[in-house]
């Protein structure tokens, strides 16, 4: 069971309504997210230059690298799902799981002192047709959800369906996300280390 | 890019892995574990649904002009969650971050649940919490006492800036109170000289995208679109889950698109082209477009010869009545007998048949007795004639793409690229606000629709101009099915509705003698009602220059401000604003704000209190929140969808309550007429059970509770014959002639020959009684440089200030809403500015600086968001004020629209857009230093806490209508 998100880069547009939805569904505090969209550019020089947004959040690795790291256990994949969970009981909010993901997606909730991440809406899970909430509200139609194993799956078609411009973030450590990220270089050019452009209050 | 202005987040932190990387090899297995006890999954019980416990409504958001179906679920009658309804055709489930994010509007502290009177000085925030009934009778004392002393005019009325539904009673109300003063920061500066025009220029629905006009190219079967020119909008940022959605979907499908934007909007990011004109050129960038599809031959010969007015003969004879005019037939040829009915005038062509001016009369394009030239100019009995495609093609013939390119500061194969893949492909033109905005307000539609008629692109399918069987504000002419009549256009007012009603304005498409009968017959039923509408006309402030705002019965907004200021030619004195905070939506705010003292008593409404209210209201009235709120106006596609009342807290009502009421209680203070006021005059539901019955009709339901019983056999609302093609070729049975236009000549009217008339006289709004005349207005898309020009040299270039700033929309707010949202003021906390990195080289400025913007109004504050998404001259902000800075934490609180608000820097003042006084919002010129954060700008995520919802909002009882 490889339950992941596919997300068309193609249509995203960087408007943060995942970042909302997600927010609301899952009831998170200001200044806590379980994920973020990065914008990708522009690169080049004006007015030649092409950007991308690059929506974040756990990327369900094959080989979690914050399950290796956690010291009590809380970190673990859902048996049934394949999901990479936080028990947020076993948590001591050690941020030992930080060091073991590469990618930034997880956070410290300071009001619970527990670590938050994607649960691609588990609680959705019992949901007669489960997707999480990221997924149903994308202003761009540009996410999947579904089990990669699963070929009849939305997430294994459009998978398929985008051939060599699927794409999986960096991963010299050998981490082995499932997600997958689909760009076409008429959109711009896939980089496997992307200058990110932030917000962030300059001291 | 230069890498030292941008923040590298250590994005793969590779070095933190290292050691770890040989480990990292675990299986899967490995990783697992047991699930916690409080997980069901494998135990073999079924894992309910998450929804379990909750009940689903049936809504639709209200979050920007456009509405998208949704869902509410409801917990013991508090909205728990928000989604998109999968059902809806356009927005197919999506729900963006302002819908998202009602659900912290709507149970916001700062949301205002009963009527306030003010209790400490303006400006001092203060209020004392007072009845309906007490609220109702002092704003009506209040108007009356005004208009008694001082005569109708002392009365005003305004409405936009966000959340704001009450356009008609906005429109309407001072017609009641017998005032022709009503003004809305939007209007001529937001759609009008869009929706306007199109009904001038061929009676058909106008081409913009960002307020539900254009359909055709979201349709979701048997879409021909091929090509989309997206003109100065961003349908991804300004409507994200309904046009953003359809502009994915169509993307996705092949479409081609264009995108015209100074900006590297999502939708230029995503184009086949982006064309980065400078800010407020775009009319020199149009005429470049017309240059290469004349020269190059590349226009619909045939539609243009037979279905535009372009090679009708113009009176250039500057002593003829009929100067600019197109050429009649009778008035040349003495002995021509028209065969057409009066009501379709024959003109004059070259004819290439017979290579002789000659008689053009309308009919069929087989059945035309002349081969007419589109380009030519000669000499007739004497005096000098053109084509009106002749003098378009005179005007356009300087604007090489060379010469575009350097006036532009568009490189030339990129214009031509885009000229392209328009011409070669299908599809057609979709604009938004940006034109509007700045002093081409009325010749940037004009060329946006002038393109797609010589393309032949209208009435069929896959273009954006088309006239549809229906939508909010679609036009009356309904030629949507073969009717025996003539199409006509009838005008002032939605859908031209004030014409039936007092008498006034005349009907383009009947003749004159028809439109005099009309109104004596008229006069003879209700004289005294037009007499009365007619005058306020002719006395609306700003009408002789800018006669185009007689389309929405708007003043003109600077002429409003100098009226407050001077009492000249008389003084608002009572003001009714229905919506949203003026300060910030208003341009060159401060000049606003100078006048408040003038206004003798403010009465506002809305769901909270904005800076406007703050500075200037005596009197709120406490609004509903969309949530809360029954409606129904917008579609998508050929569909409407109910925004219902799912919950509904405190005394707050419904936006056109209040108006209402206070009719109401004035009619009752002066025994039951208004003196000098208009009959019917509002036009309002004054119940919330008129509002839901009127919300239940429109679905087609009998009543409300019939529509709640079964809400899904009423809702979607499908417009029967919804799609039109080819309307204008079918025959008509009044004449046997094909039914054409609802236009004067029966035809597209890319030379808009009515323009001139209007001009004249103020026909066909301004009728029976005219009003002065003015400078003529421009027929056709002509160039306007900027009158703050970049260019050393040009008038209005001056050194000090070197940028040309242009604004645009982010998807977390619509005009001045959701600023008290902290889901979206933690992702986007305040204002910013986009600048080109190599320009905030020279100035020293970083990425995320706080830098002090000044124009020749005043001077903001914005962090520098460094891009080489805008050009090295060009800088890019989005409207912002800030609702944090009289929160009851600060120690010092202002108003909050002095700090970040763009609207401070705008220019309010002369030269205008000739036909409809839009002043210059964008494309005017600034100056850029670093400067620190202004005290009580909040820009971290927790900072927001005072906004989020309380246990005592969530708290709140269901309330029953209070009317």
């Amino acid at each position: 069971m490889k339950n992941t998100l596919v997300i068309d880069l193609d249509r995203c547009s960087g408007c943060d309504s995942c970042v909302a939805a997600c927010k609301h569904e899952n009831q998170m505090n200001l200044g806590v997210v379980r994920n973020h969209v990065s914008a990708i550019g522009p690169t080049g020089t004006f007015p030649d230059i092409e950007m991308y947004w690059l929506p974040m959040q756990c990327q369900q690795c094959e080989n979690p690298g914050c399950i290796e790291v956690c010291p009590t256990g809380a970190s673990y994949r859902d048996e049934s799902t394949g999901i990479v969970l936080v028990n947020a009981e076993d948590c001591i909010g050690c941020e030992s799981c930080l060091t073991g993901c590469p990618y930034g997606v997880r956070q410290m909730n300071p009001k619970t002192n527990t670590i938050e991440k994607c649960t691609l809406c588990f609680q959705r899970r019992g949901d007669e047709d489960w997707v999480p909430a990221c997924v149903h509200n994308c202003c761009c139609g540009a996410r999947y959800f579904g089990d990669l194993d699963d070929p009849e799956s939305a997430a294994a078609k459009a998978v398929v369906a985008a051939g060599e411009n699927a794409h999986y973030l960096y991963d010299p450590a050998d981490l082995k996300p499932t997600t997958v990220y689909i760009l076409s270089e008429k959109t711009a050019k896939w980089q496997d280390e992307p200058v990110e452009v932030t917000r962030y209050e300059k001291q | 890019m230069s890498k030292t202005s941008l923040t590298r987040r250590s994005f793969v932190k590779v070095s933190a892995l290292a050691g770890a990387a040989a480990a990292v090899g675990a299986s899967m297995a490995g990783c697992m574990q047991e699930a916690p006890q409080e997980d069901l999954a494998g135990t073999g019980e079924t894992v309910p649904p998450s929804t379990e416990g909750l009940t689903p409504v049936r809504t639709s958001c209200h979050g920007c002009i456009q509405m998208c179906p949704a869902i509410a679920w409801m917990k013991d009658g508090v909205v728990v969650k928000l989604e998109g309804d999968p059902e809806a055709p356009v927005s197919r489930g999506s729900l963006c971050i302002k819908g998202l994010n009602q659900l912290h509007t709507m149970y916001s502290p700062r949301r205002v649940l009963h009527p306030l009177r003010r209790a400490g000085e303006r400006g001092e925030n203060k209020w004392e919490v007072i009845s309906w009934d007490e609220a109702v009778t002092e704003a009506a004392t209040h108007i009356k006492d005004a208009i008694d002393k001082y005569g109708n005019y002392a009365f005003f009325s305004s409405v936009g800036g966000g959340g704001a539904y009450s356009f008609m009673e906005a429109m309407t109300l001072p017609h009641a109170f017998g005032s022709p003063t009503v003004f809305e920061p939007g209007c001529a500066q937001c759609y009008l000289p869009r929706w306007a025009l199109s009904k001038l220029f061929y009676g058909g629905d106008d081409q913009s995208v960002a307020d539900n006009a254009v359909q055709e190219i979201f349709k979701v079967n048997d879409n021909k679109t091929e090509v989309v020119v997206v003109w100065g909008a961003q349908p991804s940022v300004s409507e994200t889950a309904e046009s953003g959605r359809g502009m994915a979907e169509l993307r996705a499908a092949g479409v081609k698109t264009v995108v015209v934007d100074p900006n590297f909007s999502p939708d230029a990011v995503k184009a086949d082209v982006w064309l980065p004109v400078r800010p407020g050129t775009d009319t020199g960038l149009l005429l470049s477009w017309f240059r290469y599809i004349f020269e190059n031959k590349l226009y619909d010969e045939e539609f243009t010869k037979y279905w535009t007015n372009l090679p009708f003969l113009i009176d250039m004879d500057e002593k003829s009545p009929r100067y600019k005019l197109p050429v009649l037939a009778a008035d040349v040829f003495p002995d021509f007998k028209q065969t057409t009915p009066e009501n379709t005038p024959a003109y004059v062509c070259f004819d290439l048949k017979t290579n002789a001016v000659a008689p053009f009369e309308y009919s069929a394009p087989a059945d035309s007795a002349v081969d007419p030239e589109i380009f030519w100019a000669g000499e007739f009995n004497g005096k000098q004639y053109k084509t009106a495609g002749q003098i378009y093609k005179e005007e356009a013939d300087p604007w090489t793409l060379e010469h575009t390119a350097e006036v532009c500061w568009v490189p030339a194969d990129r214009i031509e690229a885009g000229v392209k893949l328009y011409v070669e492909n299908n599809g057609g033109i979709v604009n938004g606000v940006a034109s509007d905005m700045t002093e081409s307000a009325s010749q940037v539609p004009l060329g946006c629709m002038g393109l797609d008629s010589i393309m032949g692109r209208i009435n069929k399918p896959g273009v954006t101009m088309t006239q549809k069987g229906g939508g909010y504000f679609s036009t009356m002419t309904d030629t949507g099915e073969a009717k025996s009549i003539r199409p006509v256009t009838y005008n002032n007012g939605f859908g031209g509705m004030f014409s039936d009603m007092y008498g006034i304005g005349a009907v383009v498409g009947m003749s004159d003698a028809q439109n005099e009968a009309r109104m004596k017959a008229m006069a003879e039923q209700n004289g005294e009602m037009q007499k009365r509408h007619n005058k306020l006309l002719v006395d609306r402030l700003g009408m002789k220059d800018h006669k185009g705002l007689y389309a929405w019965c708007h003043s003109h907004i600077p002429t409003v401000r100098n009226a407050i200021a001077t009492g000249e030619p008389y003084k608002p004195r009572v003001w009714f604003d229905m919506s949203g905070n003026k300060l910030a939506m208003l341009g060159n705010a401060k000049s606003w704000y100078e006048v408040f003292p003038e206004v003798d008593y403010v009465i506002g409404q809305y769901p909270m209190l904005t800076s406007f209210h703050i500075e200037a209201a005596d009197l709120v009235f406490p609004l509903r929140e969309w949530l809360e709120e029954p409606m129904v106006n917008m579609t998508q596609l050929d569909t409407q969808w109910l925004q219902n009342e799912c919950v509904h807290i405190g005394e707050t009502v419904s936006h056109s309550i209040p108006a209402a009421q206070v009719v109401n209680k004035a009619r009752e203070l002066w025994g039951g007429e208004i003196p000098g006021g208009l009959m019917p005059g509002l036009l309002a539901d004054a119940t919330e059970a008129d509002v839901k019955n009127t919300a239940a009709t429109t679905l087609g339901a009998p009543d409300w509770e019939t529509l709640q019983a079964d809400i899904d056999k009423y809702v979607p609302c499908v417009t029967p014959d919804y799609w039109n093609y080819n309307q204008h070729e079918q025959i008509c049975d009044e004449d046997g002639l094909p039914m054409g236009f609802a236009t004067e000549s029966r035809k597209v009217e890319t030379y808009c020959q009515i323009l001139i008339k209007l001009a004249r006289t103020g026909y066909p709004y301004c009728y029976p009684e005219p009003q002065e005349a003015c400078e003529d207005y421009s027929p056709i898309c002509s160039f306007i440089e900027p009158a703050e020009s970049p260019y050393e040299g040009a008038p209005g270039y001056d050194a000090e200030y070197p940028f040309v700033l242009t604004s645009g929309r982010v998807p977390y707010f619509h005009h001045g809403t959701m600023r008290h949202a902290p889901f979206s003021r933690e992702l986007f906390p305040c204002a910013e500015i986009r600048i080109n990195p190599a320009s905030a080289k020279e100035l020293g400025i970083e990425h995320m600086d706080w830098v002090k913007v000044t124009s020749r109004r005043g001077e903001v504050h914005a962090r520098a968001y460094l891009t080489e998404g805008v050009a090295p001259k060009t800088v890019w902000m989005e409207r912002f004020w800030n609702p944090e800075c009289y929160d009851a934490s600060q120690p010092n609180p202002t108003g909050g629209w002095r700090e970040c608000n763009v609207n401070v820097l705008t220019k309010n003042d002369a030269p205008f857009n000739e036909v409809y006084g839009s002043y210059t919002n964008r494309g005017f010129t600034v100056k850029i230093e670093k400067s620190t954060r202004p005290e009580n700008i909040w820009v971290e995520a927790e900072e927001f806490e005072p906004f989020m919802p309380t246990q005592e909002m969530l708290a709140e009882a269901q309330t029953k209508d209070v009317f």
